[in-house]
């Protein structure tokens, strides 16, 4: 009884477990599909004057905001401890009354603009005490050089800076007795061999000949490389930085198209290639830098459009983490991505907001509410990048032209992580289709051979042969793929394809002489034994057109060089100048033969079963009728044992599809979308196995990649399961007749 | 089917489809038969030693020698010899190509050397002079030179593995002890129970112990380095086919033979020892030289250990499912999910292995019991342990279905007399079903052994390595360590194809490793067959 119940639980729990397998890989894509949430955190019992405050930020722990109401001096409020406010005295020069700020969460950086025409910032500054939940924060400010920009006393409207060490911009907008000027000068350091040289100031630029109207909003990107400056007609102009000059590059109406021209907001999200415009409509747009198509300059294009904002945008936060953004007005705000064109979140708060900024962590988002309270929110969007969308629709991606798929899991920090899993779906199929088309018809004929023709001594040896074929490590034959054949084949591709024509075209033009052979020499020959007559024959054939191939490829693979006239015959170089595509010499070819290997016994087994269990009767019974055996087997036996030839294909589809050491060896495991057979790609499996070791745990390419690792087993496991219901059925059928 | 009377009648129809598909089977048949013969010969050819032939080349390229590796033709029709001309150290790279046309001469001198080195791979050489420590020199003419320089690399190889007997095992003994107390030390410092004074008095006699140790390994080391110093005494004088004249310390030097001297049985002996030498030695030179003792000892390791974990869970498995379970739609259902995990690419095991058990499972263990080692991982890493898990799971199917299999043919027969004979339901499977399933059982262990040695791609998720420092079973407590990292015979072949910076030095290698793989998985496969086929004939006598 006890064993009764030990081996009960013992194969329940196997049986379970095996299907956690699934369950569990379910759970680790499950957080892809995920929306952000956003929970209330905290409310400061600090009170500000929020229509005073003119900047906000943060520290990435969200623990130490600061206020700046343009004074001279700073606040801190220490949530952590009380909500204690400390004051930090900015030593601001005599006279020195900040009228135009603007704040750079990324770079800690408040640049503002005085009344008396300087420009100059406040960098910000957090240092933090002790780890993990302990941490101390400490705030400090100090303010950087001032320049003064146009004229003496008079007031900066509107400032921006830009800085990427080697490159720094400071644009201003100024009011010169009414004349709102748009004046803009470089920053320039002298290198010198002892460290950083002296800071000057480089040539003013008066810009404001070059725009139209009013200048409303200006923007400098980090790089510090151009500006951008959208005036009240609605139009935006962008000046580029060249050799210390800034020229006009562009000048565009991003809602030319609408009613409503004004745009209302324009800032950059993530990494300064894109901005969101917004109108008076709230009507929501992207443009992106590219080279857009038969052009040689990059310029701004419209790239992406977001759900109308109506409640109007009273701030706007970039997350320094990901391309999200946060952006709002009134008592609505939305959390959207500039990728996949996503709305993560979107709430209505149940205070009215006056400003708002997300944390370096991209952890929480801070309010500051109308009534001058600060409000905490905890923000948990661990994967804002993912989605429908992002895996398996057309993207354009920031600095491409055009919308696309594409896999490009890992770059640099500020270049959008590219998870389309369409090119690798598709390299998948590649691969398998090419797999397939060498191997189907090997198998197939060999299996049909076996059943019906084969003597069955022989074929006692041949079927256990094929069969410890099907578990030769698939790595020997990746590395025998890479290492063996690649290189072969790279010069002999011609030769290769004669081979392919030529050994089936011989073994029918000997079937037809056979057939016409007189009965008394045709029954020397023992059933069963043709193939062994026809392997000299095979190899001769092969032999000679193996060496053919060079003199066709001489003869037809001729490509001319456009300079020097000299004529060579190298398919590698005449079949991209006539088709256009690649030639790789780990391609797809390469790929498709050694998977052959391993696909061909998988094959020949199931499908020589199949076809062996058709019963004797009715075969004998087709003869008696005068059938020749081809007949036999043409009209009798491959239609009875077509379903479980089917189910052989599709458990060899399965095999192809999952395999991943002969991909990963023998292509160059390029995401490419050509179905060119001299060229690599990528598969979803080999993808697995060559990312997944450096992906760390728990993020959105970790998880990405196990959701392709979930497609493989969906496909193999529906695959295989077909396969087993049609071969039962078949088993069903053969038990009654 | 042969015609059953003879007639004038028109050929029979179809008969070039016959002849095409048996081109199928003599395709399929000649691809695999030459597949294996292809890894044969290139694998068995390695440890063939082939005699060295000297060129002399044209256009004042002077000489140079070599085995000639392979002869290919180009494009343009002209023939190129590719050569081992080994001394990597003076040329730079070990094989070279060299135009047919080029060649003036060539001849295979007797007095040219082959040495086999520790570093720099082979060196192909002329002789001239062993100059000896304890004073005097010894020509290469001279008739004693060779027993000589045999003795000396004999003796060299002793003092190596003196060598590594100390820094391998008696200074690896003291470092894990060292390791013990470092970690003791961080114990004291995390436990807050204990007042300043104790923890002060116990850090210090912690202190001491180490202290001690540290000058044992001084010991061990400087002896170490004393034998290290001695390898250089003896030098051999050689000068290369180019004429260059070089020096080679005698302690590096591992064998020395004359290929173009040595009689057959020679050869076959030095064949037979290069083969022994590649089945038991450490790899050296990034793996291309040397021998893959650790792969195939990782291999076997984890074999085992994933037969003995899946073996249990299979087979009662199986039994449940054949025995216990009520058959119906369900229990079809769970069987044909469960044969249908077995084409479930090997990958997706290994992501789960890499996720379930190495990122949960293992940090979990790291949490819990050891902790004071984090944040260096000791079981939320790769390892032995998680890797046989992982293919215990791929060949969790392999086994279930066979073992079914042997159950299903188990003949009611006996069942029924096990019954009848008032055994209880568990008894019979016990006693009469289980022994006559066990051939059938055994069958279904060995393919599951067999796909597990073969697998590459799911190890490499979960803790198979290039080079692994240490063995995974070893003579230092607790003896199986778990948490290693391993070496394995698939992932070998791979990282030497695939990611050797030098493919033509890697190439004998492979093919080396790839033909021992196949055997080992062929040998394991023949011997299920030849499992069930006996299982087979025994029921067919026991059905009557």
């Amino acid at each position: 009884m006890l064993m009764t119940w030990i081996i009960r639980i013992g194969g329940l729990s196997v049986i379970v477990a095996v299907f956690g397998i699934f369950l569990f890989i379910l759970s680790q894509i499950f957080p892809l599909f995920q929306r952000a949430t956003v929970t209330a955190e905290m409310e400061t019992a600090v009170v500000v004057d929020a229509a005073k405050v003119k900047a906000l930020g943060v520290d990435e722990w969200s623990k130490m905001p600061f206020l700046y109401e343009g004074g001279n001096e700073l606040r801190f409020i220490d949530l952590a401890h009380d909500e204690k406010i400390i004051t930090e005295k900015l030593n601001l020069p005599e006279g020195a009354n900040p009228s135009a700020l603007n704040y750079y969460a990324a770079s800690h950086r408040l640049v503002f603009g005085t009344k008396s025409g300087q420009v100059g910032w406040i960098q910000i500054s957090y240092a933090n005490q002790g780890l993990g939940d302990q941490v101390r924060v400490l705030g400090s400010a100090k303010v950087s050089d001032m320049y003064p920009i146009g004229l003496p006393d008079a007031e900066i409207e509107k400032v921006a800076y830009g800085d990427s060490g080697s490159s720094k911009l400071f644009a201003a907008v100024q009011n010169q007795n009414g004349a709102h000027k748009v004046l803009a000068f470089p920053i320039e350091q002298k290198k010198s061999l002892m460290g950083a040289g002296k800071i000057t100031k480089g040539d003013e630029t008066d810009l404001t000949a070059q725009i139209s109207g009013k200048p409303e909003h200006l923007l400098v990107p980090q790089m510090g490389d151009g500006l951008l400056i959208a005036d009240d007609s609605g139009t935006v102009h962008y000046f580029f930085l060249n050799d210390g000059k800034l020229e006009k590059r562009q000048e565009f109406k991003p809602f030319g198209d609408t009613k409503s021209l004004v745009i209302t907001s324009m800032n950059f999200v993530f990494g300064d290639v894109s901005i969101i415009f917004t109108n008076a409509t709230g009507e929501s747009r992207m443009f992106s830098l590219m080279i857009p198509e038969g052009g040689d300059k990059r310029i701004y294009v419209q790239t992406k459009s977001f759900p109308a904002l109506t409640h109007g945008v009273d701030f706007f936060c970039a997350s320094q983490r990901n391309k999200s953004f946060l952006v709002g007005g009134g008592d609505f705000a939305s959390l959207r991505h500039a990728t996949t064109e996503n709305v993560r979140w979107e709430q209505k708060l149940p205070f009215q907001a006056a400003a708002a900024t997300v944390d370096g962590k991209f952890k929480h988002i801070l309010f500051l509410g109308t009534d001058g309270k600060l409000r905490l929110y905890n923000l948990n969007d661990p994967h804002p990048e993912a989605g429908w969308k992002a895996f398996f629709g057309k993207v354009s991606y920031e600095g491409a032209n055009k919308p696309k798929y594409e896999w490009q899991s890992t770059g640099s920090d500020e270049s959008e992580p590219k998870l389309s899993l369409v090119p690798l779906i598709f390299g998948t199929l590649k691969g398998t289709l090419w797999a397939m088309i060498f191997s189907v018809p090997v198998a197939l004929l060999a299996a049909v051979y076996a059943a019906q023709f084969l003597h069955p001594d022989v074929k006692r040896i041949v079927k256990p042969a094929m069969e410890i074929m099907a578990s030769l490590p698939s790595v020997v034959l990746g590395f025998l793929a890479a290492l063996w054949l690649a290189p072969i084949l790279e010069t002999r591709v011609v030769s290769f394809f004669l081979v392919c024509i030529g050994v089936p075209a011989s073994a029918m033009l000997a079937g037809i002489i056979w057939a016409r052979l007189p009965v008394r020499s045709r029954s020397r020959l023992k059933q069963g034994r043709e193939w062994l007559v026809f392997l000299p024959l095979m190899f001769i054939v092969a032999i000679v057109m193996w060496q053919l191939g060079p003199l066709l490829e001489s003869l037809v693979c001729v490509v001319t060089d456009p300079v020097t006239g000299k004529q060579t015959a190298d398919f590698r170089l005449w079949w991209p100048q006539v088709t256009g595509s690649g030639f790789d010499q780990r391609n797809s070819l390469v790929v498709g033969f050694m998977m052959g290997f391993a696909v061909i016994p998988v094959l020949f087994t199931i499908a020589e079963d199949a076809i062996s269990n058709v019963p004797s009767s009715i075969i004998a019974a087709s003869h008696a009728l005068g059938a020749s055996r081809w007949q036999t087997v043409r009209r009798v036996v491959l239609p009875v044992a077509s379903a479980g030839i089917f189910s052989a294909l599709m458990i060899g589809l399965g095999r192809a599809v999952g395999e991943t050491m002969i991909v990963v060896m023998a292509t160059g495991n390029t995401p490419i979308m050509e179905w060119n057979l001299f060229n690599g790609m990528r598969t979803l499996a080999a993808n697995i196995a060559v990312e997944l070791p450096e992906a760390p745990p728990g993020s959105t390419h970790y998880r990405t990649l196990f959701l392709g690792a979930m497609m493989l087993f969906t496909l193999t496991f529906i695959l295989n399961t077909a396969a087993e219901v049609l071969r039962t059925r078949l088993r069903e059928k053969f038990k009654m007749s | 089917m042969a015609p059953l009377f003879k007639a004038k009648s028109a050929p029979p129809r179809g008969e070039s489809f016959v002849w095409l598909t048996a081109m199928g089977l003599a395709v399929g048949v000649t691809m695999v038969a030459g597949l294996l013969l292809l890894i044969f010969t290139h694998g068995i050819s390695v440890f063939w030693p082939s005699r060295v032939t000297e060129f002399e080349l044209k256009d004042g390229q002077g000489r140079i020698a070599g085995e000639i590796t392979r002869t290919q033709m180009k494009a343009d029709g002209a023939t190129e010899l590719q050569l081992h001309v080994g001394n990597k150290d003076a040329y730079g790279l070990g094989y070279r190509f060299v135009a047919q046309s080029a060649i003036i001469s060539e001849s295979m001198p007797e007095d040219i050397m082959v040495a086999e080195r520790i570093e720099y791979g082979n060196a192909i050489f002329h002789p001239v002079l062993l100059v000896m420590k304890q004073g005097g020199t010894l020509v290469a003419t001279a008739p004693e030179f060779e027993n000589k320089l045999r003795l000396l690399v004999e003796e060299a190889k002793q003092r190596h593995k003196s060598i590594e007997k100390i820094e391998k095992s008696e200074i690896g003994k003291i470092n894990g002890k060292m390791s013990a107390l470092d970690l003791d030390l961080r114990i004291l410092d995390r436990d807050e129970k204990l007042d300043t004074a104790a923890r002060e008095t116990k850090k210090q006699s912690i202190k001491e112990s180490r202290a001690a140790l540290q000058k044992q390994y001084e010991t061990l080391a400087a002896q170490a380095k004393e034998l290290s110093a001695q390898l250089k005494d003896n030098t051999l004088h050689y000068r290369l086919s180019s004429g260059e004249e070089r020096t080679q310390a005698i302690g590096d030097i591992v064998k020395v033979y004359y290929p173009n001297r040595l009689s057959f049985t020679d050869r076959l002996g030095l064949f037979f020892k290069n083969i022994a030498a590649f089945l038991s030695q450490d790899p050296r030179e990034a793996n291309t030289e040397g021998g893959i003792f650790p792969a195939i000892f990782g291999t076997f390791v984890m074999t085992l250990m994933m037969s003995v974990l899946v073996t249990p869970f299979g087979v009662i498995a199986a039994i449940y499912l054949r025995e216990y379970a009520r058959q119906g739609f369900i229990v079809r259902a769970v069987r044909i999910s469960v044969n249908n995990l077995a084409g479930v690419p090997s990958i997706v095991f290994g992501v789960f292995g890499l996720g379930f058990f190495v990122y949960f499972v293992g940090s979990e263990i790291d949490k819990h019991f050891f902790s004071n080692s984090l944040p260096t991982p000791t079981f939320g890493t790769g390892g032995i342990f998680w890797a046989s898990l992982t293919l215990a799971l791929l060949t969790l199917p392999v086994i279930i279905v066979a073992t079914e299999e042997a159950l299903v043919a188990v003949p009611r027969g006996i069942r029924e007399a096990a019954l009848a004979a008032g055994a209880s339901k568990w008894q019979m499977i016990q006693r009469v079903v289980l022994p006559s399933a066990m051939p059938g059982i055994l069958t279904g262990v060995v393919l599951a052994m067999a796909r597990g040695a073969g697998e590459v791609a799911p190890l490499m998720l979960v803790g198979v390595v290039k080079l692994a420092p240490s063995l995974p079973l070893d003579t230092l407590a607790p003896f199986v360590h778990l948490d290693r990292k391993f070496m394995h015979l698939g992932f070998h072949i791979f990282d030497l194809g695939f990611q050797s910076p030098d493919s033509d030095a890697a190439k004998p290698m492979v093919f080396a490793t790839a033909l021992l793989l196949i055997v080992l998985v062929v040998l394991m496969n023949l011997t299920a067959i030849l499992l069930r086929n006996h299982l087979r004939k025994k029921y067919a006598i026991g059905t009557f």
